[in-house]
């Protein structure tokens, strides 16, 4: 006796035409749904160009500080006035034990004011800062 | 009679345009840079009300002041600010052998109306000064670059040369 499977006769075919669709709507979802937080940066600052720079590998701990040419100091989404840093990073530091701050100063700006920032940073206990620059070729 | 030809049938194989649709997201997610952040990392000083002094033996410590306009003073001589790796490459390595409690200090100090980028490039030479001696010292003890070592080897390049760099405060200048 002979033994035969039965087949279906109906087609045996995963229909692929629309599978770029799928992938491209994966895409596009997935697009939509992605926010690369990013800030508005409110003021206006060019920054210096070093050369023994290194990169901060673990992005989630950058808190950034940005000081304008006009010395004005952003925070998060905000202007904020110097001695309301110290509040403010501290309680960023709670959220955060090892926020690395990374100081976006503007290249002409006076010594004098970053360093009223850093005693600010230092009443803070945010002690682990970065001093943002672009990489000199 | 003429008579019209039968037209092949005429599809577009659509099969592999997955494939391609992939390859394209594949490339343009390996291709995008999401800006990374770099700079020249330093940690700071607890503070402290009362800063007790400490007397530091004066060949222990390299002091850098920079005054407003941008002149350099490296120990009390002045000094271009290209110069400062140089001059302090020798310095370092000369400490190398020497206890933990005795590497070199730099020292930075600023005028309060000096410009943050004169500072920034100060830090940076001091900074190159110490990553080409720790470069060299690996060189030479395990034969590889510094950013190619080992942990624990990094650590041992990291605790025979130590980057010591302090921000001193600028002085208050009475108006």
């Amino acid at each position: 006796m002979k033994f035969e499977k039965k087949r279906a006769s109906t087609k045996q075919e995963i229909p692929t035409a629309s599978m770029p669709d799928i992938i491209f709507m994966l895409l596009l979802f997935f697009m939509v749904t992605t926010t690369l937080r990013e800030v508005e940066v409110l003021v206006n600052y060019s920054l210096p160009e070093a050369k023994a720079i290194e990169k901060i590998e673990n992005k989630r701990l950058i808190s950034y500080i940005w000081v304008g040419k006009d010395g004005r100091v952003q925070i998060n989404d905000s202007l904020v006035k110097l001695d309301e840093i110290q509040n403010i990073m501290y309680a960023k530091r709670q959220a955060l034990p090892n926020v690395i701050v990374s100081l976006r100063v503007d290249k002409n700006s006076d010594m004098g004011f970053v360093t009223d920032i850093q005693q600010e940073l230092r009443k803070a206990y945010c002690l682990r800062i970065n001093y943002s620059a672009n990489v000199k070729i | 009679m003429l008579k019209k030809k039968k037209l092949p049938e005429a599809t577009i194989p659509t099969s592999s345009m997955a494939d391609i649709a992939f390859l394209l997201l594949i490339f343009f997610l390996v291709a995008t840079v999401i800006d990374v952040d770099s700079g020249i990392g330093m940690t700071l000083p607890e503070f402290v009300e009362d800063v007790e002094t400490v007397e530091v033996p004066k060949d222990r410590m390299a002091a850098i002041l920079i005054n407003e306009t941008g002149d350099v003073l490296l120990d009390g001589e002045p000094i271009s600010l290209f110069q400062i790796t140089n001059t302090l490459k020798p310095r370092i390595q000369s400490k190398i052998d020497l206890p933990k409690n005795k590497k070199l200090i730099v020292s930075i100090k600023t005028d309060r109306k000096t410009v943050y980028n004169a500072y920034i490039q100060a830090l940076d030479q001091v900074k190159s000064a110490f990553f080409e001696v720790r470069d060299e010292y690996s060189n030479s003890r395990f034969g590889k670059k510094f950013n190619d070592l080992e942990d624990t080897e990094q650590n041992e390049v990291k605790d025979a040369v130590p980057i010591i760099i302090s921000i001193a405060e600028p002085e208050k200048v009475n108006k």
